[in-house]
């Protein structure tokens, strides 16, 4: 799978998640840049992520996610 | 020897000649002394469960190292995470099951073999052993590798400035600064000192002070009415804060003048507008450690089951927490209240924010104002659980501040009016470093006259009415 169609797929579930209809991800994003994005909506993110890719994350890769490009290499690693 | 004696004074300042003193190499082996002397001071048999837990971790965690395999990695973690944690269940709950297992059964005319016992809790054994827990998983997820000197990673557990009480500090934080120590640095030391001197005065001034009221109160909950109730009910979250804040102020300041920068533990907690914003700016060092260790291992296996299994994951979180302080009704009470609290938010968050949105509510003073005062009422219904001896006695607060109204308990008028001075004084700090930062400095200000006017004044305020027999630390106990 191509890196943009990854960023393509990804931005509707995060405009989903955080209600924002205008939200663009970039690869430095962190919980900080985004209002609502919180321990208790992170889950709900990889919930809806897992389903739109069909892949499963490790509870080791949720630890290593850094921002959204790591959360973008790992679903490149696996889809 | 608490940090509030003269005693903890002169051994600090002992700490601090011999650490500069040392060569760079040895840093670490006066800091692991002095720990050990701090601890064995309050009472030298606890140092072998301290040096236990410390070997125990060492070795699992060298072990894991060592390993390729995943699966052997998982068994060395959970063996460890056993072992270190008998000691903490068995201090904690042993006496509670014991005793009710005697109460029960006699019941049923069936005698059990064991005498009703009382045990001490070893004073910061939750501290040191969730931080020997938080290292083990650190190192089986790979964040921080396992430190191969057995001392640097004694010193981890039991540094003295936050064994007692926290912060609960993590390893990658911690090892490379124990590793890598730094000569004294004046803006350091400075720091350090305003950030104690600030702990003493939370302690002493403001904690110790509304405690006398509080525990007035409580030690005779009949006898009091709703106003007077209410007014401990209000007062007890601010003592709760001063005193756990406090010393964290304290421990924060100490390891700061020695070049080891800790963790905040409290971001001005009272100005939060919700329940979820509460507990990101109270007890965070527990927080986090619970959100990292606890939470998010439950909330991931039950992502499928999305917000409810979030609501679920909450729930047997805080319930962990309240059992954690302590084996009661009360606190499960507590836990179960704020996963109730968190878990409503989190179920009608969306309407929330639309609501905020269609009515601009967001940047309303008036709104926030509410917001806050209703999280801190939320919390303070909580705290009436925590600070109470058992659940009928709670209930008995409740009930009585909304259906017994009547003339206010004043005691001695200088309590509560020094309580009520000292609280203003810590809010209004909290307040200009919420909306102000970086203005209205005291401590800060460049001008060193006003710095020295706000030091003076502080401390003839803390030894003017600080409370000096006001006993220990609230979290001391758990």
């Amino acid at each position: 799978m191509e890196r943009a169609t990854v960023i393509e797929q990804l931005t509707p579930v995060f405009r989903k998640i955080f209600n924002a209809p205008e939200l663009e991800i970039t690869d430095e994003m962190t919980a900080n840049d985004v209002e609502g994005w919180d321990s208790l909506s992170h889950m709900l993110l990889i919930a809806d992520v897992e389903t739109a890719f069909s892949i499963k994350f490790k509870l080791k890769e949720l630890n290593k996610m850094r921002n959204v490009g790591d959360m973008i290499e790992i679903i490149l690693s696996k889809a | 020897m608490v940090f509030t004696s003269v005693n903890f004074i002169l051994f600090f300042a002992a700490v601090i000649v011999l650490y500069f003193s040392a060569p760079l190499k040895w840093r670490w082996l006066v800091l692991l002394v002095a720990s050990y002397f701090f601890y064995i001071n309050i009472k030298p048999v606890f140092a072998i469960l301290l040096a236990a837990v410390t070997a125990s971790t060492y070795v699992f965690t060298r072990l894991m190292d060592q390993t390729r395999k995943e699966s052997r990695k998982n068994v060395y973690k959970v063996i460890n995470i056993i072992l270190v944690l008998l000691p903490l269940f068995f201090f904690k709950y042993f006496a509670v099951i014991n005793n009710s297992l005697i109460a029960g059964l006699q019941g049923w005319g069936i005698h059990w073999p064991l005498p009703e016992i009382e045990l001490f809790l070893p004073v910061g054994i939750s501290f040191y052993t969730f931080m020997a827990i938080g290292y083990t998983i650190d190192v089986f997820n790979e964040e921080t590798p396992a430190e191969k000197h057995p001392g640097i990673v004694a010193l981890f557990i039991s540094f003295f400035p936050l064994i007692l009480s926290g912060p609960i500090e993590r390893a990658g934080n911690m090892l490379p600064q124990f590793r890598n120590p730094v000569n004294p640095d004046y803006d350091k030391v400075v720091k350090g000192l305003r950030f104690m001197l600030w702990g003493f005065f939370m302690k002493l001034v403001v904690a110790d002070r509304i405690g006398i009221y509080v525990d007035a109160v409580y030690h005779n909950i009949p006898n009091h009415n709703g106003t007077t109730l209410l007014a401990a009910f209000f007062l007890y979250p601010f003592q709760v804060y001063a005193d756990l804040g406090g010393y964290s102020l304290v421990a924060i300041g100490v390891a700061g003048i020695l070049g080891i920068k800790v963790m905040d533990n409290f971001r001005r907690p009272f100005f939060a507008a919700t329940m979820a914003e509460f507990w990101r700016r109270w007890h965070m060092s527990l927080i986090t450690w619970l959100t990292d260790y606890v939470y998010t291992p439950i909330s991931f296996a039950l992502r499928q089951y999305k917000l409810w299994g979030i609501v679920y994951s909450l729930m047997i979180t805080f319930m962990i927490s309240g059992i954690w302080h302590a084996a009661s009704l009360t606190f499960v009470a507590w836990g179960l209240l704020q996963g109730i609290y968190l878990s409503v938010e989190a179920l009608t968050n969306k309407q929330r924010a639309n609501m905020e949105k269609k009515y601009k509510l967001a940047n309303r003073g008036w709104y926030i104002f509410l917001s806050c005062l209703i999280t801190f009422i939320l919390f303070g219904i909580s705290q009436v659980f925590a600070r109470s001896a058992n659940l009928q006695d709670a209930f008995q607060v409740l009930g009585k501040i909304v259906t017994e109204p009547g003339a206010l308990f004043i005691g001695a008028p200088s309590i509560l009016i020094f309580s009520i001075l000292g609280i203003s004084m810590v809010m209004l700090k909290d307040f200009t470093d919420e909306y102000y930062p970086g203005r209205f400095l005291l401590f800060e200000n460049r001008n060193k006259p006003v710095r020295v006017m706000a030091y003076s004044l502080v401390i003839v305020l803390i030894l003017l009415i600080g409370v000096f027999d006001g006993g220990e630390f609230i979290y001391f106990q758990f």
